[in-house]
């Protein structure tokens, strides 16, 4: 046979044998957007929430059903119960446009290193989705609550977990990525955000979960969980959560309440705020720098108080400062005493600062850690008043 | 007017029979060549009052102006002439040549072969009795089409005019635009049986010489009974024979060919169509439009790259739908492959047939609508956009989304001023969506990259066919994908008009002031 003829048909050939491997028509995928795992007798339960494209679209009007669809399977392996969902789900389950993974208390009490395994391994799986734990209830009873508003509730939680991070601050957006890697740091220890489900458990499957004005069930985001290694060891309240993320520099924006000279409330809305941890070793000693940087503006007076002179911005500086420091010191007091969790990466920035001392005391860290040395410095500067200067219950005096 | 064409020598010599003697033996003769068809017409009249002459005049009907044979040659040799004093010396013919006939021009008929080809490009031929050499008077005069409005390259600023199916009209277009004495015009006659004139035209100085003779070469090897459109020569002349991109650009707009002379380019007239060649053709013109440069050059810049933006579109949108929804979902946003999802609910194909309907079906809406007789077309319309866009989504035979696509790739093919080059583009989404359903994204690059190898790989009359890209020319990018302002655009293509680059005097001086 000729040259060229031969090599033509080796050609052609080729294009055979690579034939349409991971060929999949929209309608063959079972669009999953949320997982949960959970632990049921050294079996997990895996958890799927999967989109109903057709009740989601806009174009028909409803027909009713639910827009999503939750799958159940247990295995020895999550992998296994993934795969054994096939026998449950009318479609293959499509990985790619996961949420978020919420992880079930049970789970997370016992060691969540051999679920990440598979979910940081599969390469079906993106790595920007958003990890959480159930609180008080298991993962699969999570993803069994239809919300309102936003159709599919994994939607619901990845919005509300990113914007109460923006502007309320008590929760904290970790994608599986930062979580694997701070799992496997010998120093710090991880926190995911914890979800709770509010009102009775077994309502929120039903549809009239969302058709009344007042939704009964409802997800909420109650905290910070702290883990130690891999084992949920506790949760940090609102207020701590926030604290920890001032330290943590994540936060956007919040509010403060602060007392006012004689009596009343005054609340400023925070819109900026950097944080700074520097480490610093004397004599050996490590020593943590916290510089936080504050800017704010005033957002609710609740008491007579003269805004427009220079001392009382001054007096709302120091008192929304030494708050913030107050705060702080006390989660820093429950995170070292009560947890001796290094969750802030403080271990981290001693490392950076100076290799060879943190070398030798790399080893006892665990023991040093609760009485490490915090110093907390926090400065606020307040920018504007408002669209409004004094508060109606100032009457100046002439 | 003055003479540019050479015609004498450049026609076919097959019959260079001298005429006969006798008057009635060459009428027999030539009634029987042309086989005695009825429009020709033999008028034998005697002239002179004295010493008389029979001569006969032969023109054929419709081709000539019969209004201009009887004022200015029946009826001069009939009722004005008095007498030939040179009848007795057998030169009535010089007589008549000289001092009788009122017409421009006028030139002596010694053989048959001319003297076919005079008569059927609508010449009268006058014949002498015992004289060997007879007269051609230009009569002409066939109906032929007024100067229009272009219909295939409507602009909003700029000349109304385009080219006729007249070869003349259409040269004294393009001369009145360009009145140089450097506009030279050279005429062949080529296809066995039309006899179609073909004249190149180019302004000499500018036009890179060696292209010029290798557009008169490979025109002298056409080997043809016919020519009827420029499309043929377009055939024979162009570099690759199997590339499906236009090596030649071809317009009927007298500015653009006026243009393209002016960078030195070379155009190709063929009598009978409005479409005038234009070599060598760059893969860039054909993304340029006329009113570019009459409008401001910001405008005419973003428009361009709307063009190539366009073209990218036409060619990969179904086939980059194909290849994400099939291959790469990861890569849509989760809301809209959420949505995507919903619309392909129920759809019994898979996207790639999908979209071979759809293409398939608007490539029919397209050709129906324009070979249809005009008072049908509104009917292919409503065929068009209720059955196959509203109904087909509305039955679940197709996605909305692929709907919306099919109107993205046909808004976005019309959007070329130059017509070829927009059904290459259509014909080359069908391999690209075949590529995209078998390898995905890696498919649709894969065919691209074979596209783009084909574009380097071609040449016109040669130069490279995607200068200044590929090789790439600095100097040349002020037109090219953007527009520079008008007194920037002082170099001409530097690969096609090689002796001559600079526009302007001063430009020219300023120039060769730099470099002596």
């Amino acid at each position: 046979m000729p040259k060229i003829k031969t090599l033509f048909l080796l050609c052609m050939l080729t294009l055979l044998l690579s034939g349409c491997w991971s060929k999949r028509e929209l309608n063959e995928l079972a669009i999953v957007v949320a997982l949960g795992v959970d632990k049921v007798d050294d079996e997990y339960e895996i958890s799927v929430q999967v989109v109903d494209p057709s009740e989601i679209s806009t174009k028909q009007p409803s027909s009713g059903r639910s827009p999503v669809v939750t799958y159940h399977a247990k295995g020895k392996t999550a992998f296994e119960a993934i795969r054994k969902m096939t026998t449950l789900t009318p479609r293959k389950a499509y990985f790619a446009h996961l949420q978020v993974v919420v992880l079930g208390e049970q789970l997370a009490a016992d060691g969540i290193n051999d679920t990440l395994d598979f979910i940081a391994r599969d390469h079906e799986f993106r790595n920007d989705f958003d990890v959480i734990v159930s609180h008080k209830s298991t993962a699969k009873e999570v993803l069994n609550v239809l919300t309102p508003i936003e159709k599919i509730p994994a939607n619901k939680m990845l919005n509300s977990i990113k914007v109460s991070q923006k502007a309320w601050g008590s929760t904290l957006s970790v994608s599986i990525d930062e979580l694997v890697n701070t799992l496997s740091s010998n120093t710090k220890s991880a926190v995911l955000t914890a979800i709770e489900i509010e009102g009775d458990t077994k309502l929120g499957i039903n549809q009239t979960n969302v058709q009344r004005i007042k939704t009964p069930v409802i997800l909420n985001y109650i905290g910070l969980a702290v883990f130690k290694k891999d084992k949920l060891v506790g949760i940090l309240t609102e207020e701590e959560s926030r604290s920890f993320n001032f330290l943590n520099g994540k936060i956007d924006s919040t509010v403060e309440i602060i007392a006012c000279p004689k009596q009343g409330k005054l609340t400023t809305e925070i819109t900026n705020s950097t944080t700074k941890v520097t480490g610093q070793f004397k004599n050996s000693t490590p020593q943590i720098n916290v510089q936080i940087d504050v800017e704010q503006n005033v957002g609710e007076v609740e008491c007579d108080i003269n805004l427009t002179e220079n001392k009382t911005i001054q007096y709302i500086n120091n008192k929304t400062a030494e708050l913030i420091k107050d705060h702080i010191q006390k989660t820093l007091k429950t995170i070292q005493q009560n947890y001796q969790l290094d969750i802030l990466g403080f271990g981290e920035v001693l490392h950076r600062e100076d290799t060879k001392k943190w070398n030798e005391i790399q080893d006892d860290w665990s023991t040093i850690f609760p009485e490490l040395a915090v110093k907390v410095d926090v400065r606020v500067a307040t920018q504007g008043l408002g669209t409004m200067q004094n508060s109606l219950l100032h009457k100046e005096k002439e | 007017m003055p003479n540019f064409e050479n015609n004498d020598t450049s026609r076919p010599n097959t019959t260079k029979l001298p005429l006969f003697t006798s008057l009635s033996d060459n009428i027999q003769a030539i009634m029987t060549t042309l086989g005695n068809s009825d429009d020709i017409i033999v008028r034998e009249i005697t002239i002179g009052k004295t010493a008389k002459q029979s001569i006969a005049l032969i023109f054929i009907d419709g081709l000539s102006d019969t209004l201009a044979i009887t004022d200015f040659i029946m009826e001069t040799l009939m009722l004005e002439l008095e007498d030939i004093p040179e009848v007795q010396l057998g030169k009535a013919n010089e007589y008549l040549k000289k001092n009788c006939l009122t017409i421009c021009d006028v030139r002596d008929i010694s053989n048959y072969s001319t003297l076919y080809s005079s008569i059927l490009n609508g010449e009268t031929i006058i014949l002498f009795d015992g004289l060997v050499t007879g007269l051609s008077a230009s009569t002409k005069g066939a109906k032929d089409r007024a100067v229009a409005e272009p219909s295939t390259e409507s602009v909003i600023r700029g000349p109304r005019e385009s080219f006729t199916e007249t070869l003349r009209t259409n040269t004294a277009l393009i001369r009145r635009k360009i009145k140089s004495p450097n506009l030279w015009i050279k005429t062949k006659i080529i296809g066995e049986v039309t006899q179609t004139d073909v004249s190149i035209m180019y302004i000499n100085g500018i036009a890179n010489d060696k292209i010029v003779d290798e557009v008169l070469a490979r025109l002298d090897k056409i080997d043809i009974d016919g020519i009827l459109e420029s499309g043929y020569i377009e055939d024979f002349i162009q570099d690759s024979k199997f590339s499906m991109f236009p090596l030649i650009y071809n317009s009927e707009r007298p500015d653009v060919i006026a243009g393209e002379l002016l960078e030195g380019k070379v155009a190709i007239l063929v009598d009978g169509t409005p479409f005038v060649l234009i070599v060598p053709a760059l893969f860039t013109s054909f993304l340029q439009s006329a009113e570019d440069y009459y409008q401001h050059w910001t405008i005419s810049s973003l428009i361009r790259m709307l063009r190539f933006f366009g073209i990218s579109l036409a060619l990969v949108a179904p086939s980059l739908y194909v290849a994400i929804t099939t291959f790469h979902q990861e890569m849509l946003p989760t809301p809209m492959l959420i949505s995507i999802a919903s619309q392909r609910e129920g759809v019994p194909f898979p996207a790639v047939v999908e979209a071979l309907i759809m293409e398939i079906a608007f490539e029919v809406l397209r050709e129906a609508g324009l070979r249809m007789p005009r008072t049908i077309g509104p009917a292919v319309s409503i065929v068009g956009t209720l059955v196959i866009g509203q109904a087909a989504v509305e039955a679940g035979v197709v996605s909305a989304v692929m709907v919306i696509i099919v109107a993205l790739t046909a808004i976005c093919s019309f959007l070329f001023p130059a017509y070829g080059l927009s059904n290459t583009v259509r014909v080359l989404r069908f391999p690209l969506m075949i590529f995209a359903a078998m390898f995905g994204l890696f498919g649709v690059m894969f065919g691209i990259m074979i596209i783009i190898l084909h574009l380097c790989s071609l040449r016109s009359f040669g130069v490279p066919y995607l200068s200044p890209f590929a090789p790439l020319i600095l100097k040349d990018q002020k037109d090219a994908m953007v527009l520079f302002p008008r007194s920037s655009l002082l170099s001409r293509p530097r690969l096609v008009s090689k002796n001559n680059t600079t526009r302007g005097h001063k430009y020219s001086a300023y120039k060769k002031r730099n470099t002596d």
